[in-house]
């Protein structure tokens, strides 16, 4: 006598009574904030919404709307703020805000305004997945998981930690940096010559590592990669023939350092800073670069510096062949960053 | 035969999770010719409802007949309106939704006091016969609403059909050619015979807590006396035990008749 039946899409939850009734369009999603906010949207008709208030005592909308709805955290009812808006085709959308209590740990709702099966979407965040229950009129949902708040960073562990990564970036990590202090290292073994250079790069890399961080400045990695392989290989290039700091090589070395900085930022990003210690995290991680550099030209200093920079051979046999190589392989690097 | 009123409690004081009436409110009721309706299906309690959109999972029958023809209602997935229908001629014409069953299992307390408000005292005897009061259920429940709707004059020539609905109400007179205050007698069926016993309840938009009640006589008629303007709703519910094989101890059938008077 009958045909086959149809199952609605009743998700049957333990400890609810699930009544399978015809699904309306009543629509409810909830957002429970990290922050420890809550937004709920009620979307439905709003035609025989306001049929419903109209038979309902009470004053206003909001006083006569959330009789019949019932938001709790740990079984504790709270009360929202409520905003009410209506589209074309009479659809209205009705969104609850509000805080979610200190180490609440279960949110639970109710809502009385609809006769019809509807589905209550749940997310820990904007961007989180999405958990649904299927809900009658008047029924308590099964409790939804307050998500616990993350932690606060601790501040000195989150300088360590990028201190750390910073420093690994250039060494033994950032070869191409290295070679790159390298080459600014090998033009002259004055330390008023390095330390022109050095600072200059360090001022550059700082300011886009800040400003690419922050999204004033953005440059495709297609780009800038190949770019920083190219500075490499016209420091090293210009190395082999000049054996004094002139004024323009600390200007190329600043706009070089602003290449790299934009590197570094590449960097840093993938590392998925903490928004709470956003600042700590930069600035330690700046520093870890400086570190690393200071540590490269330490290490070049103790190997052949300091030994042989007086030497008349140092520039003949060390610089320049030197220099050569790494301009070689910086050169096959912008090949192969630009063919990639 | 006894007809009497009934002022129902608090309207919405307690908006049950169960016993949900189906209606159709079309867009108008009194249509030009060529006029296109939209044809809602509505599900609640004393005419607050909330609008089901289009199912065609759900959808047994829905259509629309006028004395030439019978035509299926269009629409899409997931519409409302649900359907939608082009007046053709003048004239009665009646709408048609049967549903296919949906499940729907109820607890013993909510299910015992289903059959109180709808009147089903058989089926609380026998359930109390066989001891299971205190038994939950799973129920099928079928939807059988029909609207009437009037394009041009009445006429009195012209009336409700009886579409075939496994529970049907089939208003015998043409209610809109009825005067007020005038008896319009009102048959029930159950699988094209006449239900005897049944309790049919009448009610008017504008007081909805304001409900007749009758019980059908052997010829399955009631009669009501619709003295009041406006959106009328009569409802009826039938329950039989569920077929074998279909998980569900009982079978639900709900019938209901809208038309508007003027």
């Amino acid at each position: 006598m009958m045909r086959m039946f149809r199952t609605p899409a009743i998700v049957l939850f333990c400890g609810v009574v699930a009544y399978a009734h015809e699904i309306g369009t009543t629509r409810v999603s909830a957002v429970l904030h990290e922050d420890r906010t809550y937004g709920i949207e009620i979307v439905t008709d709003a035609v025989t919404l306001a049929e419903k208030l109209d038979g309902s005592p009470g004053g206003d909308f909001a006083g006569k709307f959330l009789q019949r709805v019932k938001i709790a955290f740990d079984g504790q009812s709270v009360r929202p703020a409520v905003g009410y808006s209506e589209a074309a085709g009479a659809v209205a959308t009705i969104r609850l805000t509000g805080q979610i209590p200190p180490d609440a740990r279960e949110f639970t709702w109710a809502y009385g305004w609809t006769f019809a099966s509807y589905a209550m979407t749940v997310r820990g965040s904007a961007s989180a997945p999405a958990v649904t229950q299927w809900l009658e009129g008047n029924q308590s949902s099964a409790p939804f998981a307050v998500t616990a708040p993350a932690p606060p960073a601790d501040r000195v562990r989150t300088a360590w930690r990028y201190l750390l990564l910073g420093f690994t970036h250039i060494m033994p990590n950032g070869l191409d940096h290295m070679l790159f202090v390298l080459g600014i290292y090998l033009l002259s073994y004055r330390v008023r010559s390095l330390l022109w250079q050095v600072s200059a790069f360090t001022v550059a890399h700082s300011i886009t590592l800040g400003l690419s961080m922050y999204g004033v400045v953005t440059l495709r990695p297609s780009i800038v990669e190949p770019l920083i392989a190219l500075s490499i290989a016209y420091v090293a290039i210009e190395n082999v023939f000049l054996a004094e700091l002139k004024p323009w090589r600390i200007a190329l070395v600043f706009s070089f350092g602003l290449l790299h900085g934009l590197g570094f930022a590449g960097a840093l990003k993938d590392l998925a800073l903490p928004r709470s210690e956003f600042v700590t995290a930069l600035l330690t991680f700046n520093l870890g670069v400086e570190a690393g550099q200071l540590a490269v030209i330490a290490a070049a200093f103790l190997l052949v510096g300091w030994h042989f920079s007086d030497r008349s051979w140092y520039r003949g046999r060390i610089v320049v062949p030197v220099s050569a190589l790494i301009a070689c392989t910086a050169v096959y690097w912008t090949v192969q960053r630009l063919s990639s | 035969m006894k007809v009497s009123l009934k002022i129902a409690a608090a309207v919405l004081s307690g908006m049950p999770l169960f016993a949900h009436d189906m209606w159709i409110r079309p867009t108008t009721f009194s249509p030009e010719t060529g006029e296109i309706v939209g044809v809602r299906l509505l599900v609640g309690q004393n005419f607050l409802g909330d609008p089901i959109p289009r199912d065609s999972g759900l959808i047994r029958q829905f259509f629309v007949q006028d004395a030439a023809e019978r035509k299926p209602l269009v629409g899409r997935d997931g519409s409302n309106p649900a359907g939608y229908l082009r007046v053709a001629t003048p004239g009665l014409l009646v709408i048609g939704y049967h549903s296919n069953p949906s499940p729907m299992d109820l607890p013993a307390e909510k299910f015992n006091q289903y059959l109180k408000d709808e009147g089903l005292d058989g089926i609380a005897a026998l359930r109390a016969r066989r001891n299971e009061t205190a038994a939950g259920v799973h129920e099928l429940f079928s939807r059988c609403a029909k609207s009437l709707v009037l394009s041009g004059s009445p006429d009195k020539a012209q009336g409700d059909r009886a579409l075939g609905f496994p529970l049907e109400l089939v208003a015998e007179r043409n209610p809109y050619a009825n005067r007020a205050g005038e008896d319009l007698p009102i048959r029930l069926t159950y699988e094209n015979r006449s239900l005897a016993g049944a309790l049919v309840i009448a009610m008017n938009r504008q007081n909805p807590s304001e409900k007749m009640t009758a019980r059908t006589g052997k010829d399955g008629r009631v009669h009501f006396r619709l003295g009041r303007e406006g959106m009328w709703l009569i409802k009826s519910v039938h329950m039989v035990p569920a077929p074998a094989g279909t998980n569900a101890e009982w079978a639900s059938y709900w019938a209901s008749l809208t038309f508007e008077l003027k």
